[in-house]
């Protein structure tokens, strides 16, 4: 056997090419759909589908009304419920999962292996599953239908802290010794070593924590049943379950609650899937 | 449980709404700026007459309506009202889930109001609304079924037209043999059942043969649903699919429209169809009493949606006076049925409904109004009373749905009632 | 909760000594530790770990709607469960949807990450494409593809220009599983993808240099190289999506509330119906352990597939 000869080699890789495209397109094709149906009021878009078009897809005759009406509705406080929300998660999120995984790796004492473990148990259980436990302890103590029973589940995310105790382990421990001989506390180390150097990982888990309570359903469904605490997912599913659908509002809040994480993991792209990346590929 | 379609208004109703004077006398806690939220399965145009009432004689005072899909309403109120929602005042409620919303306490205790609640409604309608002996929640609305024909289609199959007193009641056997003569003649479906599969609309059969509602009357949680009247009844219910005289997989809301289309003979259904049915200017058709089987008693469903008040509500208090306002005065009352023709609760209000619904119906449904009081006073029957009426409700509602989709019933039943036992033995 | 007091009872002793909060800190690195670890710790004791000994503990008592009382009963919730022919239907339909969904996403996720991991033009863009759904929410995923799976929606349009007869989708008990299959993979798939395109990246470019050297074809260099290499993220993957698909809520509870006639009841959804609709929290805690369970041996299995080749 040899080496493929050239002209065989470039044929394989125009195959790949028009198959990379082909699916490319077919991935995004529907978030192109998304775009174009929430420009099409009412429900104009199932008058574009009969018969079907190039202009069934593209956003010809745009209306963006659905988008001021959009404003109006539930939906609208919904959404900056779910903006509140998940960047309070992440602030705390961010500090209290930099803490932990700092005193799991910079500081070595004994029973720090017990203390991990209760991580790592704590990410193993998956969220969902003890949703509705929780959902029952917190109905106990009167924290549904507040923001702090919304915004408290997502703060514990025992990934963040797995990926950025991950991330501190590789500092090295000479520049915490030579630190802390010239007088510097462990709120120094923390914040003025640890935190800048890691920025990048910084990103990586203030992502996962917004992804956590931007996506989330399960939650907001069981502990923010009133209009004026729900987040924009259950919002959303309510527009869809109304007697009346007015898809055109419909597919505006979905690019609404799509775009906004879009813009984040384009713009973050590098560190968000290098960080996740890590998880899988890394002990 | 009724399914109201709301095409035409009664706008001869309209003008039977006196103007706010008389409000007053339900007001008291009336103050500024405050909204009462309310949760229910109608369109919000249903409601719109009774809001616009309510608040003017309450000034500053909104109410804000929720829609929830008839499908979700049941589920979507307990998953909210579980949360101790603030967010829900009133929402309505199917009578016969009060004893299990009543038992896990999503509804506020009436009780103090049972004296007002019980002159102003129309006789044993407030029965349902009962729980160990405390009221719960406020019947709106009643119900009842009527047998519609299809004129030109009997006409064409030399089928006479039933009458309309009680006395020509038809078997249901009969209805059966003309539909499937008038399917001969080239009617599409013999008979068309409008709520397939809902215990409301099939607990007559069972009952008109003696086999009771299901439930053992001496034990709520006990079921009694595979006694000869039960496998009986629900053998035609299958037999009716089978043969091509009822059609399977239409879906409840259609059925209205596959009548008035003209491709039936006979269909079961509400009050609420006459509205509907004399809209259609060109659609010859008639009403005759609910059918019963061949030596057995005749019965009809009747209930419809009540009113309750949610205890953790922001605004129970203000709740509690729309509730009022809309069952228990005429005016209210009459709002509440200005956009959507079902029989009112109040029994102020009943008179009115009557003769506007015979109005509206003209010379199809001329009497209409005699016979639905007739059915209401003599033959309807509430549906049981049980805190496992959610489980009975689900279980058997599969069962239905089997059954129509060719599941030998007697074994259906008997499956049914193991699992009726299971679901229950939890609640014990 | 321990942790706290811990803090406390190491920390009080010194207190005597009246110094600084940051000096007493300093002496103590087991003190200062669990003070940074204090607040992310306790949210997880609270947050995960006690819902899920709460809900053991839930699954052990039996509440009576009737006498309105509260009382301990054992195993008996989990004897019910396994008697209960919607939890039979539920286990089924969940066993029937990973078995098919986990393999079919890898696999896809497995093919695309080859593939754009090629030199191809505008690889970059295609691939970023694909990633574009990654950052769809499931609820959005839920609500677009019922639209396109209407009637009259996008889908039966597109069958209409090739000429197939419409099809049900949701509303068809033999199809509706299939559906929330796609709605979940469209998000799915590229999500994956990421983690594998990644352990590509790791795959020395050494040993394929070498191996075509020696001649081998790329199947064979895929079969010999890069699946061995690709062990680990695979692994992880192949955990990390069965997890998630197992406890797949969202699409049932907006779309088909478990049915039609139960086709998409799965385990969540059951769940969720338990405690809320049919209002047996008890016997829904004990779902909820259950499911713990299953997912928890999964887990376990990836820490096995990960260790078994260091």
């Amino acid at each position: 056997m040899t080496t493929p000869s050239v002209p065989r080699r470039r044929l394989g890789r125009t195959v790949g090419t028009v198959a990379a495209a082909v699916i490319g397109i077919a991935f995004a094709f529907p978030l192109l759909w998304v775009l174009t149906s929430s420009l099409r009021p009412g429900n104009d878009i199932f008058s574009y589908l009969s018969p079907l078009s190039i202009g069934s897809f593209l956003p010809i005759h745009a209306d963006p009304a659905s988008y001021g009406a959009l404003v109006h509705s539930d939906f609208g406080r919904a959404i900056l419920n779910s903006i509140v929300v998940s960047l309070v998660t992440v602030v705390f999120g961010l500090l209290f999962s930099a803490m932990a995984a700092f005193g799991l790796s910079a500081i070595k004492f004994r029973g720090q292996g017990v203390l991990f473990g209760i991580v790592v148990l704590s990410f193993l259980i998956p969220f969902d599953a003890i949703s509705i436990p929780l959902a029952d302890l917190f109905r106990d103590v009167n924290l549904q239908n507040t923001y702090l029973g919304l915004i408290l589940p997502g703060i514990g995310n025992g990934l963040a802290i797995f990926l950025m105790r991950q991330f501190f382990l590789a500092i090295p421990t000479e520049i915490v010794e030579a630190a802390r001989m010239d007088g510097l506390g462990w709120w120094g180390v923390f914040t003025r070593i640890y935190l800048p150097l890691s920025k990048p990982t910084l990103v990586g888990a203030g992502m996962t924590l917004f992804l956590f309570q931007w996506q989330a359903y399960m939650w907001p469904l069981l502990i923010g049943t009133e209009p004026s605490k729900q987040l924009a997912p259950i919002a959303l599913a309510n527009m869809r379950g109304q007697f009346t659908v007015d898809f055109g509002q419909v597919f505006a809040g979905s690019l609404v609650l799509t775009v906004i994480p879009l813009v984040l993991i384009l713009v973050f792209q590098r560190h968000y899937t290098q960080s996740l990346a890590s998880t899988g590929t890394k002990d | 449980m009724t399914r109201t379609v709301s095409r035409r208004a009664l706008l001869g109703l309209g003008a039977a709404v006196p103007a706010a004077g008389l409000l007053a006398a339900c007001g008291g806690s009336g103050g500024g700026g405050r909204t009462v939220q309310f949760v229910g399965p109608e369109l919000p145009k249903t409601f719109a007459p009774v809001i616009a009432g309510f608040e003017r004689a309450h000034p500053g005072v909104t109410v804000k309506y929720t829609s929830v899909p008839f499908d979700r309403v049941n589920d979507v109120l307990q998953a909210r009202l579980g949360a101790k929602d603030a967010e829900v005042d009133v929402f309505t409620v199917d009578p016969p889930r009060v004893s299990a919303l009543a038992a896990r306490g999503f509804l506020k205790d009436l009780t103090s109001y049972r004296g007002e609640v019980d002159r102003a409604v129309l006789p044993g309608q407030a029965d349902p609304s009962y729980f160990r002996s405390r009221l719960w929640t406020v019947p709106i609305w009643s119900s009842t079924q009527f047998l519609y024909y299809n004129t030109d289609l009997l006409a064409k199959a030399g089928i006479t037209p039933p009458g309309r007193g009680p006395a020509d009641r038809l078997t249901w056997e009969r209805v059966v043999e003309l539909g499937r003569k008038a399917q001969k003649s080239g009617a599409e479906y013999g008979l068309l059942l409008e709520q397939t599969d809902r215990y409301y609309q099939l607990q007559p059969l069972p009952a008109s043969l003696g086999g009771g509602s299901g439930i053992d009357p001496h034990d709520e949680l006990t079921p009694a649903v595979t006694n000869d009247a039960w496998v009986r009844a629900m053998r035609w219910y299958g037999r009716i699919f089978a043969t091509g005289v009822a059609p399977r997989g239409v879906s409840s809301d259609q059925m209205n429209a596959i009548f008035s289309g003209g491709h039936a003979a006979f269909m079961v259904g509400g009050p609420w169809n006459i509205g509907t049915l004399s809209a259609q200017k060109k659609f010859r058709w008639g009403i005759a009493p609910h059918p019963y089987f061949e030596g057995g008693s005749p019965v009809t469903p009747t209930d419809s949606w009540g009113w309750g008040v949610n205890p953790y509500g922001a605004n129970a208090g203000l709740g509690l006076d729309f509730v009022r306002y809309a069952a228990l005065t005429k005016a209210g009352s009459l709002a509440t049925i200005r956009n959507n023709p079902i029989i009112p609760a109040n029994a102020a209000a009943f008179p009115a409904y009557k003769t506007v619904l015979a109005e509206q119906g003209g010379e199809s449904s001329a009497g209409v109004g005699a016979l639905m009081e007739y059915e209401l006073t003599r033959t309807a029957i509430h549906r049981p009373r049980t805190i496992g009426y959610i489980q009975f409700e689900d279980i058997m509602n599969k069962a239905f749905a089997d059954i129509r989709n060719g599941a030998d019933p007697a074994r259906r039943l008997r499956s049914a009632a193991a699992a009726l036992r299971s679901a229950w033995e939890q609640l014990r | 909760m321990t942790t706290v007091t811990k803090t406390k009872e190491t920390v009080a002793p010194q207190r005597k000594a009246k110094r600084p909060l940051w000096m007493r800190l300093r002496q103590s690195p087991a003190a200062a530790a669990l003070l940074f670890l204090a607040p992310g710790l306790l949210f997880l004791v609270v947050l995960r770990i006690a819902p899920a000994v709460s809900a053991v503990a839930s699954s052990l008592f039996h509440y009576s709607l009737l006498r309105d009382t509260t009382s301990f009963v054992g195993f008996d919730n989990y004897a019910t469960l396994f008697r209960d022919s919607d939890f039979h239907q539920a286990v089924l339909v969940t066993l029937l949807f990973n078995v098919i969904i986990n393999p079919l996403q890898i696999a896809v996720s497995l093919a695309l990450a080859v593939l754009l991991n090629q030199k191809l033009a505008g690889v970059r863009f295609w691939r970023a494409l694909v990633f574009l759904p990654i950052a769809v929410p499931p609820a959005v995923s839920a609500v677009v593809w019922d639209v396109a799976f209407q009637p009259n929606g996008l889908i039966n349009a597109f069958l209409r220009v090739f000429g197939l007869p419409a099809q049900p989708f949701l509303t068809s008990g033999s199809q509706a599983l299939w559906s929330i299959m796609i709605l979940c993979s469209w998000i799915g798939v590229g999500y994956w993808m990421m983690f594998l395109i990644s352990g590509l990246n790791d795959i020395p470019t050494s040993l394929y240099e070498a191996s075509t050297l020696d001649g081998a074809g790329a199947w064979k260099r895929f079969w010999y190289i890069t699946f061995p290499m690709l062990r680990r993220p695979l692994a992880f993957v192949l955990v990390a999506d069965t997890v998630s698909n197992f406890l797949v809520f969202a699409p049932v509870q907006i779309l088909t509330n478990g049915g039609p006639e139960n086709a998409t009841n799965l385990a969540m959804f059951d769940i969720y119906r338990r405690a809320f609709t049919l209002g047996n929290m008890n016997l829904a805690q004990a779902e909820v352990v259950l499911l713990m369970l299953v997912t928890l041996v999964v887990v376990a299995v990836q820490f096995r597939l990960l260790r078994s080749k260091e």
